[in-house]
């Protein structure tokens, strides 16, 4: 008898087990993926163009600017072979230091930014920063979140436009700058570029005492404040045998191109 | 190991299969009381049981198969509710284990109900029904034959003896 009922406590235990782990494996409401990558890339691309239209987001056309934005962003994109984004990185042009994602992989820099980045690695990190935000789906989960898919999915103008402007000043919660923060460090770190790169761009922009600048940028507009920020980044630990490459680029050439 | 015989439905009185019927449908309303924290139904079924097992092994049987399976299902469920409150105060994600871990509850729950009704229906008709362990568990303790305490054993004596 008592051999039974351990035989029947350890059917229960794996019938029980089972349900839970497979249910585990599934996606569940809350995630964004009730959009598909295709459709979340045609929304994008239709963001972008509304948000280019805007006077304050004109687009700047400069081949150079363009060209180091390409090596940068294809140092970062080749450490990310398993992505099922294709990045696209905007610059415009803007006195205030932004950069913000747009749904469907699409990234957009102000020329502002460029300018305060000393180094392309500090670039680099603002950029993997914001690949983040892409990869781990927080524009679109928060669209979904505030808008519901029905509104994020309609066609008409207004409420495009009207979405579009949110995202130019998208704010995230803690958790995901946090989130966000520490795909940077790994994405840099697999980028062989020096992944407490993020820890002296926030020092910067704890600097900056032009606050109106930094008025939309969502690095610095959201919690946790930047000093914790600045010490988590220190925190990460990069592999013993890790070794940073600089990028090569003329970065002084870059940023005499946007004058 | 030897068992007592099991009596047939002719040979229970109706107040015994209402008794042990009974055993089923406190732990409905006791789970219900004590959701976010188990104490307050597996008290109320701890007494339920020990008020009633002068009734006859076959309500012993039926209460102790009840508040068994109970024990875990109020478990599960203080661990879900407990889990919710996480994730909300310190703002965390609801991740697929989560998810996985609810349904698996929820699972749990509606089997626990499921076999409680079945269970109530055939007490009521004075038949043994047996969940999956918890059946066993509890007729093995209920009906196994305990040898006889040895008269050695006994601490109280009548004076000078």
């Amino acid at each position: 008898m008592q051999r039974t009922i351990l035989r029947d406590l350890l059917i229960l235990l794996g019938v029980f087990g089972l349900i839970w782990l497979v249910f585990s494996l599934f996606s569940y409401p809350d995630d964004p993926q009730l959009i598909s990558k295709q459709k979340e890339e045609q929304l994008g691309d239709s963001y972008v163009e509304l948000i280019l239209l805007n006077p304050m987001f004109e687009k700047l056309d400069n081949s150079v600017v363009d060209s180091a934005l390409l090596v940068i962003g294809g140092r970062l994109e080749d450490a990310l072979p398993d992505s099922e984004y294709h990045y696209d990185f905007v610059v415009f042009e803007s006195e205030m230091i932004n950069a913000f994602t747009v749904p469907g992989g699409n990234i957009l820099i102000s020329s502002a930014l460029i300018a305060f980045c000393d180094t392309p690695e500090e670039l680099a990190a603002v950029m993997a920063h914001e690949m983040g935000h892409v990869e781990k789906q927080h524009v679109m989960s928060r669209l979904i979140k505030e808008l519901g898919i029905e509104i994020l999915t309609s066609r008409d103008q207004f409420v495009l436009g009207e979405i579009a402007g949110m995202l130019s000043s998208t704010s995230f919660d803690r958790k995901q700058e946090e989130e966000a923060d520490l795909f940077a460090a790994q994405l840099l770190e697999r980028a062989a570029i020096e992944p407490r790169t993020l820890a002296t761009v926030f020092r910067k922009l704890e600097k900056e005492t032009d606050w109106d600048l930094l008025e939309d940028f969502e690095i610095v507009s959201t919690h946790p404040n930047l000093s914790s920020r600045i010490r988590e980044s220190l925190h990460y630990k990069p592999a013993a045998d890790f070794q940073a490459e600089r990028i090569d680029l003329d970065w002084e050439g870059v940023k005499a191109a946007l004058l | 190991m030897e068992y007592h015989p099991l009596p047939q439905p002719d040979q229970i009185e109706t107040r015994v299969k209402e008794d042990a019927m009974g055993a089923y449908f406190m732990m409905f309303a006791t789970a219900a009381l004590g959701l976010p924290l188990p104490i307050i139904n597996l008290v109320a079924a701890i007494i339920y049981y020990y008020v009633n097992r002068e009734k006859g092994r076959f309500v012993q049987f039926h209460t102790l198969q009840s508040l068994y399976s109970q024990i875990p299902v109020s478990l599960l469920n203080s661990g879900l509710v407990a889990w919710t409150i996480v994730n909300f105060v310190k703002d965390l994600n609801f991740t697929g284990f989560y998810w996985g871990y609810l349904i698996m509850v929820a699972t749990a729950d509606l089997v626990y109900f499921i076999f409680s009704i079945i269970g109530a229906v055939k007490a009521r008709k004075g038949v043994f029904y047996y969940f999956l362990f918890f059946g066993k568990l509890a007729y093995h303790q209920v009906y196994r034959i305990r040898p006889e305490r040895a008269q050695s054993t006994l601490r109280n004596r009548p004076p000078g003896q």
